[in-house]
């Protein structure tokens, strides 16, 4: 890194906390601090329900995963769209006008205040944790990247954001997002442009797609009806529908975006908007990991990504056997690499892709090599392939830009986590069960102290995360056995008539257990869990609302 | 219910639902279209 790029970094950082700290304007009272008055503009909205869900792993590891893996991806996305539309006809009409601050509140008018502590207690854990994470999986590419020690990069980025999210409340979130989402947009743009100039003079954009699309990398559509394969159309189209319905319309943090609209037609918009652009914004990022991928079949890649691992490995025999390897089955891919370039027949196909099987297992031996040295068997460097080529191949003031777009992927998310976190905090909790009656100042105050709470919370999950691998898994496999049953909660509240306060609360229980049995007892993948857990919950919360006679809900009310 | 295109919409108004389930209908369509583009390219660029 110049000092051209580290004056991009600190510039954004300083930037984006200076801009979050001056939206104090107008949030001194409740409504002003967790619903901006409920004033903001659907764009707005729009891009901050993006930039909710782009975190920095989202870019890093999708661009990782292109690289290796291609753009089978993007078919998880594919069932958002509908997603958005079936959320634009029930939930946001019902969230807005029922006038609630929290998804959850809502579940106490419907069911009653044990259904909606349970929710929002779920929900807490489950994004206390999942915000450590979003922390930590940046911070430790980015220490290894800028050369930082990964508490230092935890603090900058835990710390910075908690400051303007506590300061500013739900309109600092949103306005930072907006110009969160334009330098992503940008820095996106900028490396696509730099990436396909860097190509060989006689190797264009197309014949790079081409390359990648012989490999497979291109596949966009799988029509496997095999539930153990992790992305086909019907896991994008239904499973993760599931997954999609319950992210955006049960969880607090994408539920406050779209209730700080002026109105429910702007709160449509704003989910509208993401349903129009999520998917080709998602092809891009992939793109560039393609393109990542086409610039190394002409130059060198590190034979490993991730260098700090790397560096811990003893020089030996084996080791530099390992290297030549590498480097001569590099080299045999780029001489049929540039043949097929040259002519694109069956024959130079064929060779390429065999000389890419070379390669892949050249690599695969040298993964091996460090999983046995380094007694680390669950290494993996695929996040660190994006970072790695910025920093080693753009020019000056591409590698800042692009830094600053990564933090502010990973910031645009952890603000909107914080700011939801501290709003059931305050709404669900302190002013349900513990304060009722208190001045908007009080709420306020308390709900500054609860952001910053779970801000340090978070920071502190994010320095064990780095520690721990299998943290991320347990906190990824606990939000996959919430989603699903939340929605399934949700469902009985909207869509079923007869359901009721105690069909619900255990509904969710089972649903909960339905999916830890599924993924204890099969090998269906964890988007199908979204399905499993809300089917459950939907049934079992019928059936156990049917024991409830109408004697029981007129003592109960009485 | 007619659209006039020309015609301002107030953003504190409410929409009307036809002209929502019209809106509903074109992300439907686009998003199927969107799909066909992505399995045209990978088809285009595999074969």
């Amino acid at each position: 890194m110049k000092l051209l790029d580290w004056v991009i970094v600190v510039g954004y950082l300083a930037y984006v906390i200076w801009d979050g700290i001056r939206m104090t304007k107008n949030s001194g009272n409740v409504e002003g601090y967790f619903l901006a008055n409920r004033s903001l503009p659907w764009w707005a909205v729009g891009l901050s329900v993006m930039a909710t869900q782009l975190s920095a792993i989202t870019l890093v590891g999708t661009t990782g995963q292109a690289y290796t893996d291609g753009m089978r991806f993007i078919q998880f996305y594919y069932g958002l769209p509908l997603a958005m539309v079936i959320l634009c006809i029930t939930v946001v009409p019902f969230f807005y006008r029922a006038k609630v601050y929290t998804a959850y509140e809502y579940l106490e008018n419907r069911f009653d205040a044990k259904t909606r502590s349970l929710t929002s207690f779920f929900f807490l854990i489950s994004r206390g944790l999942g915000v450590g994470v979003i922390i930590a999986a940046p911070s430790v590419i980015l220490s290894i990247v800028l050369g930082w020690s990964e508490v230092v990069t935890i603090f900058v980025i835990g710390l910075s954001t908690t400051f303007y999210t506590m300061v500013g409340g739900v309109q600092a979130v949103t306005w930072t997002d907006v110009k969160q989402m334009t330098i992503i947009f940008f820095g996106l743009f900028v490396v696509l442009f730099v990436i396909v100039s860097q190509f060989p003079p006689h190797v264009s954009l197309t014949d790079g797609l081409y390359l990648a699309g012989s490999l497979g990398k291109l596949q966009t559509v799988n029509t496997s009806f095999d539930l153990t394969e992790k992305y086909t159309i019907w896991s994008g189209l239904i499973a993760a529908l599931f997954l999609f319905l319950s992210y955006f319309g049960c969880d607090q943090s994408q539920v406050q975006r779209f209730l700080t609209s002026k109105s429910v037609s702007e709160g449509r918009t704003s989910l509208l908007m993401s349903a129009f652009f999520k998917i080709p914004m998602q092809f891009m990022i992939l793109l560039v990991g393609v393109l990542v991928f086409v610039f190394y079949q002409f130059v060198m890649p590190p034979m490993l990504f991730n260098t700090v691992e790397a560096d811990k490995i003893p020089p030996s025999a084996q080791y530099s056997a390992l290297q030549s390897d590498f480097q001569r089955a590099h080299e045999v891919r780029k001489e049929a690499a540039l043949a097929f370039v040259g002519s694109r027949t069956e024959t130079t196909r064929e060779a390429y892709v065999s000389a890419d099987k070379g390669f892949n297992d050249a690599r695969k031996n040298a993964i091996d090599f460090v999983k046995t040295s380094t007694g680390n068997s669950s290494f993996n460097d695929v996040n660190y392939v994006f970072p790695t080529f910025v920093v080693e191949n753009m020019p000056m003031g591409v590698i800042g830009l692009i830094i600053a777009a990564i933090f502010a992927a990973a910031m645009s998310s952890i603000s909107a986590e914080l700011n939801a976190l501290a709003t059931a905090t305050t709404i669900d909790f302190y002013r349900r069960h513990f304060q009722k009656e208190a001045t908007d100042k009080h709420y306020v105050r308390f709900g500054r102290i609860a952001t910053f709470f779970w801000g340090i919370f978070a920071c502190i999950v994010a320095m064990y995360a780095t520690n721990i691998g299998s943290l991320i898994e347990v906190v990824n496999k606990f939000g996959s056995f919430f989603y699903g049953s939340l929605l399934g909660v949700f469902v009985l509240a909207i869509v079923v008539k007869r359901a009721r306060a105690r069909g619900a609360f255990f509904g969710l229980l089972f649903g909960i257990a339905s999916v830890w049995i599924a993924s204890s007892y099969t090998n269906i993948e964890f988007l199908w869990f979204n399905v499993v857990g809300c089917l459950v919950t939907v049934a079992a919360g019928y059936l156990i609302s049917l024991t409830v006679t109408d004697k029981e809900i007129i003592s109960s009310n009485a | 219910m007619k659209i006039d295109p020309d015609k301002k919409i107030d953003p504190s108004v409410e929409l009307p639902d036809a002209w929502w389930h019209r809106v509903y209908i074109g992300v439907i369509i686009a998003t199927i279209l969107v799909i066909t583009a992505l399995w045209a390219f990978s088809q285009h660029f595999s074969s």
